[in-house]
């Protein structure tokens, strides 16, 4: 009969170790000057005071916070949804074509998902320039549209709309191959043997491929709603090419603007904590389901 | 064999935790320190770099490494470096705006005893007092700038008008200017610092001092008077959109080199904006870049004009320069002040069209229109309220929006106690 070895909890103390470290201290330090009223006089020196809850009820009666929360959550989830539906097309092509068609999507993807933020976006912006940009030259050619000059990034809805497209762009390389990795595993012979029965290419995937790949779908889909919650260089870089009003803020950058530029850092703690309860309360619903599995 | 194991992890513990302990700043001797400065933006030009890193370098034998951080990210630089001995810059220019923020929180070190050595009384009074705390020195100006309006003389006589000599008069004029494609006033909706002289000039103010606290006056019937004007100006006079602030303005009055004609006919811009400004040729020395030639025939300057003539307030643009004091280099870092107060280095600010600190060196602007608008426009000019959490206020993007909204058609009054609400709580620090 064994008895328990302690080894390996042993083994794994140094990784935890420095995940705590790492990630601990940071954390522990947002949660303690949450509930701190701590400003620029506090970054060089002065003593926080204890304020407790008084920076939550005041983000809790904050009507611009819930506009900023609302349009994060409306915003993440749209996102996240499209690019998981055009991640998954360009993973059922890649499946279809021929290989040197599929070698060409791919290199494109990777490169499209490897390319720096800061210069991706300042194509983008360019792009989308009022007064240069190829979109607007382009959309101007459909005979009937008048895009000559529009302003993109004026309009706090065209502003999440461009957006949104970005962050599409730069999020379905991602989507594509894992979903293009769960393809492989699904056999063919199934396939081909419903093809034999008359299943459409529609029914083909909704009854058979769709459940196959459910768990890279969900890891998936949990992936991209917690990136696109948290989305900052983006939205900041096209404040800076548009303006930095507080309408065309989402989460990320409203946290920034409190934090570093307004130097209430007691509020913008307040405010992480509050994200990463959203992030905690998305991801609750995936760990269930892994564990629900693990046990059957 | 325990015990000795514990010794010595005792031992590893103290020397890690002892390592990080910050080491005492020297003050004596400057030889050999190797110190940084910030500058912001691009205002300090090349060759007044140079200058500085060789004359440090044979005063002290370290080395200047000067670091250029641009405004729109320097706030948040500054919060999070300045604290941090390791990383701080020992010299750093901080905007006027933003000084008094940072000196009543004790960023920097206190150099009340160099004032005389630098300049004294000579040194320009307004910024001076926006870097003092309770009678202490903690920020010196390093230069100033102004904001005088551009015009385009061949728009302007096409269309049968001066030189205005008062704001109405400037007002109606760009309103007369204005085509379905070009402005006759080219301006930013959320252009703040260029739309506040309205707002000064009808004797308005953005926030007054009552007792020992700061209080936000954009409700004050002053500055309500001045921003219905600018409202009128924005919707009658510009094509830029509602939401552009502070950009780069001599793209709009150079022809356009896709239409042949400018943006705009007039445009307000910081003093160094006249070397972009001019005739379009390609640059000889690099085919990929254009320089801009002043050609007096096209282009012309004036001072804004005030409400009942003479000179409108302008935002008084301009830097004050400061040591950290968290610098483990002070005695570097006041020798470097002394070169940058020394009266060679203040003519080369002067001669590139930056306003030395030090007025007696002013004559080395030299007497062309743009130093006499300069001069002129700089007189009359007006700083942001030297409250403490001033540099709050601007880095939360308040007065843009602010603006931003007045500019679309807003409501003015509701709009302004909206806002003064929300500076009233960051203003005070």
């Amino acid at each position: 009969m064994f008895t328990r070895s302690r080894a390996p909890y042993a083994l794994i103390v140094p990784a935890i170790a420095i995940l705590i470290l790492g990630m601990g201290y940071p954390l522990i330090w947002q949660v303690v000057t949450s509930f701190q009223k701590y400003g620029l006089a506090q970054q060089f020196g002065q003593p926080a005071t204890l304020v407790w809850f008084d920076n939550y009820v005041r983000l809790a009666t904050d009507v611009q916070f819930w506009v900023v929360v609302a349009k994060s959550l409306v915003f993440c989830v749209v996102t996240a949804f499209v690019t998981l539906a055009i991640g998954t097309l360009l993973a059922l092509l890649m499946s279809a074509v021929t290989k040197t068609a599929r070698l060409v999507l791919q290199i494109s993807l990777l490169l499209a998902w490897s390319m720096p933020v800061v210069a991706a976006m300042t194509v983008w912006i360019w792009l989308f320039d009022r007064r240069r940009g190829v979109i607007n030259y382009l959309l101007d050619l459909i005979p009937g549209v008048e895009m000559n000059r529009f302003q993109w990034l004026t309009n706090p809805l065209t502003f999440l709309l461009v957006a949104s497209i970005i962050v599409i762009w730069m999020s379905v390389p991602f989507v594509a191959f894992s979903i293009y990795a769960g393809l492989t595993q699904v056999s063919d012979e199934v396939l081909e043997a419903a093809q034999l029965d008359g299943a459409s290419g529609w029914q083909r995937f909704w009854w058979i491929i769709q459940p196959m790949i459910r768990p890279v779908i969900a890891i998936v889909l949990l992936l991209q709603l917690i990136w696109d919650l948290r989305v900052f260089t983006q939205i900041k870089m096209l404040q800076e090419a548009g303006s930095g009003s507080g309408d065309y803020d989402l989460l990320g950058t409203y946290i920034y603007k409190l934090g570093t530029s307004a130097q209430d850092f007691g509020m913008s703690s307040a405010v992480s904590i509050l994200v990463l309860a959203i992030t905690v309360a998305l991801s609750s619903f995936y760990i269930r389901a892994l564990l629900k599995e693990d046990e059957a | 064999m325990k015990r000795k194991i514990g010794v010595v992890a005792a031992a590893t513990a103290a020397l890690v935790v002892l390592a990080g302990c910050a080491t005492t700043p020297s003050d004596g001797n400057a030889d050999g320190q190797d110190i940084t400065f910030w500058v912001m933006g691009g205002d300090t030009p090349e060759a007044l770099r140079d200058y500085l890193k060789t004359e440090y370098a044979d005063a002290t034998g370290g080395t200047l490494t000067i670091e250029e951080q641009s405004w729109g990210d320097a706030l948040a630089k500054l919060t999070t470096a300045l604290p941090d001995a390791e990383n701080t810059p020992d010299v750093t220019e901080i905007g006027n705006t933003w000084s008094p923020t940072f000196t009543t929180v004790g960023a920097f070190t206190d150099i009340t005893d160099m004032v005389e050595e630098l300049g004294g009384d000579k040194l320009l009074p307004s910024f001076v007092e926006v870097g003092e705390v309770d009678g202490v020195n903690y920020a010196l100006p390093y230069y100033f700038g102004s904001r005088y309006v551009f015009y385009r003389k061949d728009l302007w006589s096409a269309a049968g008008l001066e030189v205005p000599t008062t704001l109405e008069e400037f007002n109606a004029a760009a309103a007369a200017l204005k085509t379905d494609t070009q402005s006759g006033f080219y301006l930013g909706g959320e252009d703040w610092r260029n739309g506040i002289s309205w707002v000064f000039a009808n004797g308005g103010e953005l926030a007054v001092k009552d007792g020992d606290t700061w209080k936000s006056s954009l409700s004050d019937p002053n500055t309500i008077a001045g921003l219905e004007q600018l409202q009128a100006l924005f919707a009658d006079a510009s094509l830029a959109p509602v939401n552009e602030a502070d950009s780069t303005p001599w793209v709009n009055i150079n022809n356009n080199s896709e239409t042949g004609v400018p943006e705009a006919a007039t445009i307000i811009a910081p003093g160094w904006a006249h070397w972009s400004i001019g005739d379009l040729t390609p640059d000889p020395a690099d085919s990929t870049k254009t320089v801009a030639t002043w050609n007096d025939e096209v282009f012309g300057t004036f001072v804004l004009p005030g409400v009942d003539g003479g000179v409108a307030p302008v935002f008084a643009g301009g830097s004050n320069i400061a040591i950290s004091a968290a610098s483990q280099n002070q005695a570097g870092a006041k020798e470097l002040l002394k070169i940058i107060f020394s009266p060679e280095y203040q003519t080369m600010l002067g001669e590139n069209g930056l306003g030395p600190a030090n007025l007696d060196y002013a004559s080395a602007l030299g007497d062309d229109q743009f130093a006499t608008a300069l001069i002129e426009s700089a007189a009359g000019s007006k700083l942001t309220p030297a409250a403490p959490g001033w540099a709050a206020v601007e880095g939360a993007r308040l007065l843009e929006e602010f603006f931003g909204k007045v500019n679309a058609g807003g409501d003015i009054p509701a709009l302004a106690k909206e806002y003064d609400a929300k500076i009233d709580e960051l203003i005070n620090g």
